[in-house]
C-alpha cells in the first residue's frame, strides 16, 4: 500500500500541473494574415483611408482582362486565341450554336470580370465612403474629396454590368450585402449612374481646390487634383450620356472634361501595371513569341482598314509565324498581334481624349450639327494620316463614319466599344461572323448566383 | 493495446507472487501451435476472473500457481491464435495445450476508446484491422494508403495519378463533407499526423490553376509502411465518436512495430525491382488524307512537307511511348533491430526507398529512421516512446493540367503529330514545337518539380498503475506527441524553354517553404473492476490538440541562365504567405460492460470545443452507445457447426471541423502603382458557423463456422450528416460572393460484407481466402440553399450537381435542360455501384507461399478530358477511323449526338485490377543451420508484382485518376495524368 500512496501522490502532482496550464483553455485566435473589415468601420486613421483608396484603384482595374478578351471578341475586334482551352474560341465566338447561359464559360456563376469584379469595386467604394464618414481623423473637405472620387469610380464601374446584361437590367441598390435591391431596366440604371456621377462631381466641388488630399497612383498623373478628378468624372459622364442618348448632356459634360481638341489623343487617366508585387499589363505579348495563347487582331479589322491608316501601322504587329489554333469547330489563324504596349509595365488608359473627341462628333451628328461633327472627325482622321472626311453629311452617314473611326481609334480598349456601339445603333448584324462561323451575342443573362440569391432570400 | 494486456499480465504475476497463500496448487505445461507443433513463446495464461497470470518461456513452457484449493479455469491466449479456456482442479499438474491459428482474427485487440481496447470477438462495431502481413506481405507498396486497396470494406481509395511518391485519397463510407477532401483523421502511435496534400506551386507556374491541381503527395507518404504493425480503421461515427470533432470522415489508427522481450533480432530486407506503365493507349497515325482534313488550307503544304520528310527518313515518334514507357528502377532497403529484456524493449528501424518513375527525371526517395522504446521505470510506471525522422525527396515531373505554358507532357503531346520530331538536336538545343507552346522534351529534361520534406514524429505514453487489487485495477495514462513537418518545394522552368523565351521575363522559379507543427496531449484514467460476473471498464480523460501551419511561396521570373537562387531573378515576388493556428480541447468518458463475453456494451461521450467554430468556447457533445451479443457463448447455444454468432448494433456522433478563417471578414493586401492597398474580401465571415456533425447507426452480425474455419461479417450503416458547410452564394451585385453556411445535410447508406476462411488446411497445404463486398449510396437530403452546379471545368465539359434528392457526385453538363434541377443534362455519377475484393494465400509444403489480391470497382463515371485534348489535337488512337462511314472521323463526332455536349467526356470507370501478386519461399530452419550454422535465423526470398494487370473499357491510362487531387467531389477528372506504373520486385529478407 505504500506504493499506492506514492502513485496517488504523483497523480495529484500531475493534476496540479495540468491545472496550472489548463489544457482545456483555448487562446483567442485572431486572423494572423489580415486586418478585418471591421477595423475601418469606425475612427479609421488617415493611413487606413489611404489604404482603402489604393485598394479602390486596385479593384477599379479588376475588369480589364476579362472585358478586353471577351467583349472585344464579341465585337470581333480581336480573337483571343488559346490553344489550352478551346472554349475561349468555341464558346466566346458562339460557334456550333453556343449561346450564353447563366454560368457561361469565362464568366462562371458570378459573371466574373464582367459582373462580380465591377461590383467589388463598387463595394470597395462603399466601404471607403463609410470609413471616411465615420472618422473624425480627417477634415470634412477630405471626406468630400474621398466621396467624390469613390462615386466617380462607382459610376464608371456600374456601366460594366449594365452593358453586360443590357436589357436584362442590373441592381443599383447594392450597399447591404444581405438585402440587395431589385433589378432595374437598362435606361433606369443609366439614370441612376448619372445621379451617382453628378453627386460625385458635387462632392469633389465641395472639397475645394488644390491637390486630392490622398495619394493616387501614377494612373491619375495629371488628374490628381480636385479639378483634375472633376474632369475625369465629367469625361465618364460624357460616355454615359452617349449611352443615355442625351446628346446635349454629352456636350455639356465634355465641356467640363479634359477634352482637348488640339491636345494629345492619348491624354487620360489609366490603370497602372508593373512588376511584382504589382501585376503586369495583362494585354502585353512579346512580338513573335512562339506561343499559342495570344490576343490577335480580328481579320475583318485588317480587311476593312483604310490604306495608310497610322492606327493600323501603330497598333497591329504582323507576325512572321501566324498563330493557328484548332478546335472541334475548326481552325483559327491569327496573323497580327497587339502592338500598343511597349512592355508589360505600360499603363492601360480607361478613358482618353480621342474617345472624348469622337463623342463630341457623335453628339453633334445626332444633334444634326454636321459641320461640327465633321470638324471633330477630321481631328481624328488627320491624326491617323487618312485626310479629311469627304463623305456624305447625313446623320446616318456621319454615324457610320464615326463608328468606323471608333473601331480603329478605340480598337480593343478594355471596354468592348464595338460590341456596345453596334448594339446601341442596332448594327450587331453588321459584325462579320464569316471568319469564324460563330454568332454575335446581344447580351448575357443574369449570372446564376443572382438567381440563386433571389431564390434563397425569397425575392 | 496488446502490449497493454501483456504488461498487465506480467505485472499481475509479479503482484500475485508477493502474497503467498496457504491453499494453493501449481499447474505446469507447454503451449504449442496445433498445426506445426512449434512451441509458442510469450503466450499468456490467465486465471479467470482475476488479474493473475503468467506467460510462456522460450520453449513454450509455463508454470502457474493457483492460489486456492478449488477448481478453476485458465485462459490461454497468444497473438494470432484462438483463445482456449481450460478447466483445472487440484490434481491436474501437467497441461499441454495446442492453440489454433486465428485465421479470422477473432482474438486481435481493437481500440475502442481513447485509452481502452477490446478483443475483436467482443467488438460491437465493424472496425477493420489490417496487419503488417496483410499490408505488405504480398508486395512492396510505396505508401501506406496505397497498400490498403481491397483490404478495407467501405473504403473508396483512389490514386490521383501514377507519379512517384503517393497522392491517394481515402473516403470511408462515402463522403461526410462537401468542402475539403473528406479524408479520415490519421493517428500514428497516438500522434495526430498531418496528411495534407501540400501545395507545390506547379499549378501556379504551369498555369493550371489552384493548388489542388499541383498533384502534390498527401503526406501520409512519409510514413514507412514497413514500420507498421497494424492499422485499425474506424469507418464512421458509430466507431469513432470518442474522437469527436475531427472524426466525421473516420479515423485511421496506425500502430508501429515494437520490440519483444528476448533475443535481439537483426533483420535485413532488400527489394530490387522495376516499374513500367500499367497501360498505354497508343497514338494515331497520320496520312496525307488526314492532314488535308485536319489542317486549314494555308497550313497544309507545310504539314504535308513535314509528313513526307518523316516518311522518307522513317522518323515517326510515338510520344506516349517516348515519354512514359521507360523502365524505372525500384530499390528498397530495410534494416530492423529489435529485442529487449523484461525492463526495456526496443525496435529500431532504418529504411531507404529509392524508386524512380517511368517518366525520366522523376522519382521518390524516402529515408526513415525509427526508434520505439518501452521501458519500465518501476513495476507500476511504464514509459513508451516512439521517434521517427523522415526525409522524403520527390520529383514528380510535369503532367496534368496546364494553361498556355505547355508545361505538361500529356497536354502538349495531345497536339503533336507523330511525324514531327521534338527530340533534342545534336547541338543540345530543342526543336520549336509548332503545335503547342512548349517542347515537352525540353521540359522533361530540364524543368524541376521537387518537394523535399523533413519530418519528425515523436510520441510518448506513460502508464501509471495507481491501484491494483485481485479483481480491479486503476491506472493513469498520459500520452501525447508532436508532428513537425517542413516541406521545401521547388518548381523551375529554365529561361531557354520555348514558352519562357516568349515571355517578357524568361525563366520561372517558384520556391515554397511550408511548416506544420501539430501537438496533442491526452490524459486518461482507466478503472477496470468486476461486478459479480460482469467486467466493468471505466475510462475518462481530456484531450488537447494544437495545429500550427505556416507557408511562404516566392517566385522569381527573368532568371540568370542556370541559376535557381531567387536573387538571380529580375522579377522577385512574394507569391503568398499564409499562417494559421488552431486549438481544440475535449473531455471524454466511456463505460464498457462485459458479461462473461456474452453481452458486451459500451456507452461513451465526448465534449469538444475548437477555435475554428463560430463560438470557440462552446462544447459540442458526441455520444455513443453499442452492444454486442455473443450468442455462442450462452449456455443454451447448441449449434455445433456455428461457433460464433454475434449480432451487434452501434450508434455514434462525430463532427467535422470548420475551415480555418470561416469566421473572418478580412481586408486583403494588394499593391498597385507602387502603393499598398486594402481590399474588401469577397467572402463574408460567418461568426455563427457550427462544426459539421454526423450521426451513424450501424447494425451487423459476425458469425464463425466450423471452429472458425469460415467467418462472415455483415454490416449495414446509415450515416447522416448535418450542418454541412458549403458556401452560400450571395448576390454578387453586392460586391461579396460567398459566406460559409451550415445548411446542407447528407446521407450515406451502405453495406459491407466480408467472408473469409480456410477451405483447406493440412500440414502441407493451407489455403486462406477472403471476399469483401461493399457499396455506398450517397444522397443530399437537404441542400438549404438554391440548387447549384460546381466543380471540374464547368457545364460544357461536365460538372457536379448540388441538389436536394440527388447525390452530389451526379455529373451534369451541356446541353442545358430547363426541366432538370440545375438546368443541365444528367450524364453520370462518380459513385461506384459497388466494390469487391478477392484475396487468397496458398501455403505449400513448408515455406512456399503464394498470395494475390484482386480489386473490382463496378460503375462510377469519370470526366475524361484527356480524350477531349487528344481529340482536339487529332492524336487519339483511332481518331481518323470512321465507324459510321459518314465521312466525318470518329475524333470529330464522339457520341452522344449531336457531338457537342458534355456527355462525350463522361465515361464509365469500372475496372478489375490484379493489385498484388506475391510468391515467397522461406528457407527451412534445418537448411539454414547447415548453411550458416545458427547465425542466420530466417531467410526468405520472393518475387511480387504491384498493379499487375488492369481490365477496363475506360479510355485512359487508369480509371483511377484525379487532376484535382484529393477532393470530396470532383475527384474523377482525367487530364493528361502521369500513367500508373506496374511494379515488379524481387525480395530478400535475412534475420540474424
Amino acid at each position: 500500500m505504500k506504493n499506492v500512496k506514492k502513485y496517488f501522490a504523483s497523480a495529484l502532482i500531475t493534476a496540479a500541473v495540468l491545472a496550472s496550464c489548463n489544457p482545456l483553455q483555448l487562446d483567442d485566435v485572431q486572423d494572423p494574415n489580415n486586418p478585418s473589415v471591421g477595423s475601418v468601420a469606425n475612427d479609421a486613421t488617415p493611413q487606413q483611408i489611404q489604404f482603402l483608396i489604393t485598394g479602390l484603384e486596385s479593384r477599379h482595374r479588376g475588369y480589364v482582362t476579362n472585358i478586353s478578351q471577351a467583349w472585344n471578341t464579341f465585337g470581333r475586334e480581336i480573337w483571343y486565341l488559346n490553344a489550352s482551352d478551346p472554349r475561349f474560341q468555341t464558346d466566346w465566338l458562339g460557334q456550333n450554336g453556343r449561346v450564353p447561359d447563366r454560368s457561361y464559360f469565362g464568366f462562371g456563376s458570378t459573371g466574373g470580370g464582367s459582373w462580380a469584379s465591377p461590383y467589388q469595386a463598387i463595394k470597395q467604394a462603399d466601404v471607403l465612403i463609410l470609413a471616411a464618414q465615420n472618422t473624425n481623423l480627417i477634415p470634412e473637405t477630405s471626406k468630400s474629396a474621398v466621396n467624390g472620387f469613390a462615386k466617380t469610380i462607382q459610376g464608371y464601374q456600374l456601366m460594366i454590368p449594365a452593358n453586360f446584361v443590357y436589357e436584362n437590367g442590373i441592381r443599383v441598390d447594392v450597399a447591404d450585402p444581405l438585402n440587395p435591391g431589385p433589378f432595374v431596366p437598362y435606361a433606369q440604371a443609366l439614370d441612376v449612374i448619372k445621379g451617382i456621377l453628378d453627386a460625385g462631381d458635387a462632392d469633389l466641388a465641395a472639397a475645394g481646390s488644390g491637390n486630392f488630399p490622398f495619394t493616387l497612383t501614377r494612373g491619375f498623373a495629371g488628374f490628381n487634383t480636385i479639378a483634375g478628378l472633376r474632369q475625369v468624372n465629367r469625361a465618364i459622364t460624357a460616355r454615359l450620356n452617349a449611352y443615355r442618348k442625351d446628346w446635349q448632356g454629352v456636350l455639356s459634360a465634355l465641356d467640363q472634361s479634359f477634352m482637348n481638341l488640339g491636345g494629345p489623343l492619348q491624354l487620360g487617366p489609366s490603370h497602372p501595371y508593373g512588376a511584382a508585387p504589382d501585376i503586369f499589363n495583362p494585354l502585353f505579348y512579346i512580338p513573335d513569341a512562339a506561343i499559342n495563347t495570344i490576343i490577335v487582331v480580328h481579320p475583318s479589322v485588317l480587311d476593312d482598314a483604310t490604306p495608310g491608316d497610322l492606327r493600323v501601322q501603330n497598333k497591329f504587329f504582323e507576325r512572321t509565324t501566324p498563330v493557328t489554333v484548332t478546335t472541334d469547330a475548326g481552325a483559327l489563324v491569327g496573323t497580327h498581334q497587339d502592338a500598343r504596349w511597349a512592355s508589360n509595365t505600360v499603363s492601360i488608359p480607361f478613358i482618353r481624349n480621342e474617345e472624348l473627341i469622337l463623342l463630341k462628333a457623335e453628339a453633334h451628328a445626332n444633334l444634326n450639327q454636321p459641320a461640327l461633327a465633321v470638324e471633330a472627325i477630321n481631328i481624328i482622321r488627320n491624326a491617323a494620316g487618312i485626310g479629311d472626311y469627304t463623305g456624305a453629311t447625313t446623320t446616318e452617314a456621319l454615324i457610320d463614319e464615326i463608328l468606323y473611326q471608333r473601331r480603329y481609334s478605340l480598337w480593343a480598349e478594355p471596354w468592348g466599344h464595338r460590341w456596345i456601339d453596334a448594339r446601341r445603333y442596332g448594327k450587331l448584324s453588321e459584325i462579320p461572323t464569316s471568319y469564324d462561323g460563330g454568332a454575335i451575342f446581344t447580351q448575357f443573362p443574369h449570372p446564376q448566383a443572382e438567381l440563386n440569391w433571389d431564390e434563397y432570400s425569397g425575392n | 493495446m496488446f502490449k497493454f494486456y501483456k504488461t498487465l499480465l506480467t505485472l499481475a504475476l509479479l503482484w500475485g507472487s508477493v502474497g503467498w497463500a496457504w491453499a494453493q496448487y501449481t499447474v505446469t505445461g507447454k503451449v504449442t501451435d496445433e498445426r506445426t507443433g512449434e512451441p509458442l513463446i510469450g503466450a499468456s495464461i490467465l486465471l479467470q476472473g482475476t488479474t493473475t497470470g503468467t506467460i510462456t518461456d522460450l520453449d513454450g513452457g509455463f508454470s502457474i500457481t493457483i492460489p486456492t484449493n478449488e477448481g478453476t479455469r485458465l485462459i490461454f491466449s497468444s497473438i494470432g491464435y484462438l483463445t482456449q479456456n481450460v478447466d483445472v482442479a487440484p490434481g491436474v499438474s501437467i497441461l499441454n495445450i495446442q492453440l489454433k491459428q486465428d485465421a479470422t482474427n477473432l482474438e486481435e485487440v481493437v481500440v475502442t476508446g481513447l485509452a481502452t481496447s477490446v478483443k475483436r470477438s467482443n467488438l460491437a462495431n465493424a472496425v477493420t484491422s489490417v496487419s503488417s502481413k496483410e499490408l505488405l506481405g504480398t508486395t512492396t507498396i510505396q505508401t501506406t494508403d496505397g497498400a490498403l486497396y481491397g483490404k478495407v470494406p467501405g473504403a473508396t481509395i483512389r490514386s490521383n495519378g501514377g507519379a512517384p511518391g503517393g497522392g491517394i485519397s481515402i473516403q470511408l463510407r462515402g463522403i461526410s463533407s462537401l468542402t475539403g477532401a473528406s479524408q479520415p483523421l490519421i493517428i500514428v502511435d497516438g500522434v495526430y499526423i498531418s496528411n495534407a496534400s501540400q501545395r507545390t506551386g506547379r499549378a501556379s507556374v504551369t498555369g493550371a490553376g489552384g493548388s489542388n491541381q499541383d498533384d502534390g503527395s498527401n503526406r501520409l507518404a512519409d510514413i514507412n509502411p514497413a514500420d507498421i504493425e497494424t492499422i485499425e480503421i474506424l469507418k464512421g461515427p458509430s466507431a469513432a465518436a470518442i474522437y469527436g470533432t475531427r472524426a466525421n470522415a473516420g479515423v485511421i489508427i496506425i500502430t508501429t512495430k515494437r520490440g519483444q522481450e528476448g533475443r535481439t533480432t537483426v533483420s535485413l530486407s532488400q527489394d530490387i525491382g522495376f516499374a513500367q506503365p500499367l497501360r498505354l493507349l497508343g497514338v494515331d497515325d497520320w496520312s496525307e488524307e488526314k492532314i488535308n482534313f485536319f489542317f486549314p488550307e494555308a497550313r497544309r503544304p507545310l504539314e504535308l512537307e513535314r509528313f513526307r520528310a518523316a516518311q522518307a527518313s522513317g522518323t515517326f515518334v510515338d510520344y506516349e511511348d517516348f515519354f512514359y514507357n521507360n523502365q524505372a528502377t525500384l530499390l528498397n532497403t530495410r534494416l530492423n533491430v529489435s529485442g529487449g529484456n523484461e525492463k526495456t524493449k526496443f525496435f529500431v528501424s532504418g529504411n531507404i526507398t529509392n524508386e524512380d518513375g517511368t517518366v525520366r527525371n522523376t522519382g521518390f526517395d524516402r529515408y526513415s529512421i525509427r526508434a520505439n522504446i518501452d521501458h519500465k521505470i518501476t513495476n507500476g510506471i511504464r514509459l513508451g516512446v516512439s521517434s521517427n525522422y523522415i526525409r522524403s525527396n520527390t520529383d514528380r515531373g510535369f503532367t496534368g493540367n496546364q494553361n498556355n505554358t505547355g508545361a505538361s507532357i500529356g497536354y502538349s503531346i495531345a497536339y503533336v503529330p507523330n511525324y514531327f520530331d521534338l527530340r533534342r538536336n545534336a547541338d543540345g538545343t530543342y526543336p520549336v514545337n509548332p503545335y503547342f507552346s512548349e517542347n515537352p522534351v525540353a521540359v522533361t529534361d530540364n524543368a524541376v518539380n521537387n518537394s523535399l520534406v523533413n519530418r519528425f514524429i515523436q510520441s510518448f505514453t506513460l502508464d501509471v498503475d495507481l491501484l491494483k487489487t485481485n479483481n480491479s485495477f486503476l491506472k493513469a495514462q498520459i500520452s501525447g506527441g508532436l508532428d513537425y513537418l517542413q516541406n521545401s518545394t521547388l518548381i523551375y522552368l529554365p529561361e531557354f524553354l520555348q514558352f519562357q523565351r516568349g515571355q517578357a521575363n524568361p525563366g520561372d522559379i517558384f520556391k515554397g517553404n511550408q511548416e506544420s507543427f501539430n501537438t496533442n496531449f491526452q490524459a486518461a484514467l482507466v478503472y477496470n473492476w468486476n461486478l459479480g460476473s460482469v467486467n466493468m471498464n471505466t475510462s475518462a480523460g481530456l484531450v488537447r490538440l494544437d495545429f500550427e501551419n505556416s507557408s511562404i511561396f516566392n517566385r522569381g521570373r527573368g532568371l540568370v541562365p542556370g541559376q535557381t537562387n531567387l536573387q538571380q531573378a529580375a522579377i522577385q515576388e512574394i507569391n503568398s504567405e499564409f499562417n494559421s493556428k488552431i486549438q481544440d480541447a475535449g473531455i471524454f468518458a466511456q463505460q464498457e460492460v462485459n458479461w462473461e463475453d456474452k453481452i458486451i456494451g459500451t456507452v461513451g461521450i465526448r465534449w469538444d470545443k475548437s477555435t475554428l467554430n463560430g463560438d470557440p468556447n462552446k462544447f459540442y457533445s458526441f455520444p455513443r452507445a453499442s452492444v454486442a451479443f455473443n450468442l455462442a457463448n450462452f449456455d443454451f447455444w447448441n449449434v455445433g457447426f456455428m461457433n460464433q454468432l454475434k449480432p451487434r448494433v452501434a450508434y455514434g456522433e462525430t463532427a467535422g471541423p470548420v475551415n480555418f478563417g470561416a469566421t473572418f471578414t478580412p481586408l486583403g493586401g494588394t499593391n498597385i502603382g507602387g502603393l499598398l492597398g486594402s481590399v474588401v474580401s469577397t467572402q463574408i465571415g460567418n461568426t455563427l458557423i457550427l462544426p459539421e456533425t454526423a450521426r451513424e447507426l450501424e447494425f451487423g452480425v459476425d458469425a464463425g463456422f466450423f471452429n472458425n474455419r469460415l467467418s462472415v461479417e455483415a454490416t449495414y450503416y446509415i450515416k447522416s450528416t448535418q450542418n454541412n458547410i458549403q458556401n452560400l452564394n450571395l448576390s454578387p451585385s453586392t460586391g461579396v460572393n460567398t459566406t460559409p453556411s451550415n445548411e446542407a445535410e447528407l446521407e450515406n447508406r451502405g453495406i459491407e460484407l466480408s467472408i473469409s476462411g480456410t477451405p483447406i488446411e493440412s500440414a502441407n497445404f493451407r489455403w486462406f481466402s477472403r471476399v469483401m463486398f461493399w457499396k455506398n449510396d450517397l444522397l443530399m437530403t437537404r441542400l438549404g440553399i438554391p440548387t447549384y452546379i460546381a466543380g471540374a471545368f464547368g457545364s460544357g465539359l461536365g460538372t457536379f450537381l448540388y441538389a436536394e434528392g440527388y447525390s452530389p457526385t451526379t455529373i451534369v453538363g451541356s446541353p442545358a435542360n430547363a426541366d432538370n434541377p440545375g438546368g443541365f443534362t444528367f450524364w453520370g455519377d462518380a459513385q461506384p455501384d459497388f466494390n469487391m475484393s478477392f484475396y487468397n494465400t496458398l501455403s505449400l509444403f513448408k515455406g512456399l507461399e503464394l498470395s494475390f489480391l484482386i480489386d473490382w470497382k463496378k460503375g462510377g463515371d469519370n470526366i475524361n478530358l484527356t480524350s477531349f485534348l487528344t481529340d482536339g489535337g487529332g492524336t487519339t488512337n483511332g481518331w481518323f477511323d470512321d465507324d459510321n462511314g459518314d465521312g466525318i472521323p470518329n475524333g470529330r463526332q464522339r457520341p452522344p449526338a449531336p457531338h457537342n455536349n458534355a456527355g462525350r467526356w463522361v465515361q464509365d470507370a469500372s475496372f478489375v485490377k490484379i493489385r498484388e501478386i506475391g510468391l515467397y519461399y522461406t528457407v527451412p530452419r534445418t537448411t539454414l543451420n547447415s548453411w550458416f550454422s545458427n547465425t542466420v535465423q530466417n531467410l526468405k526470398v520472393g518475387t511480387s508484382v504491384n498493379n499487375a494487370f488492369l481490365f477496363t473499357d475506360y479510355q485512359g491510362y487508369d480509371p483511377e485518376t484525379s487532376t484535382f487531387g484529393a477532393q470530396a467531389i470532383a475527384n474523377n477528372v482525367d487530364i493528361a495524368p502521369y500513367p500508373t506504373p506496374r511494379r515488379v520486385f524481387f525480395h530478400l529478407t535475412i534475420d540474424f
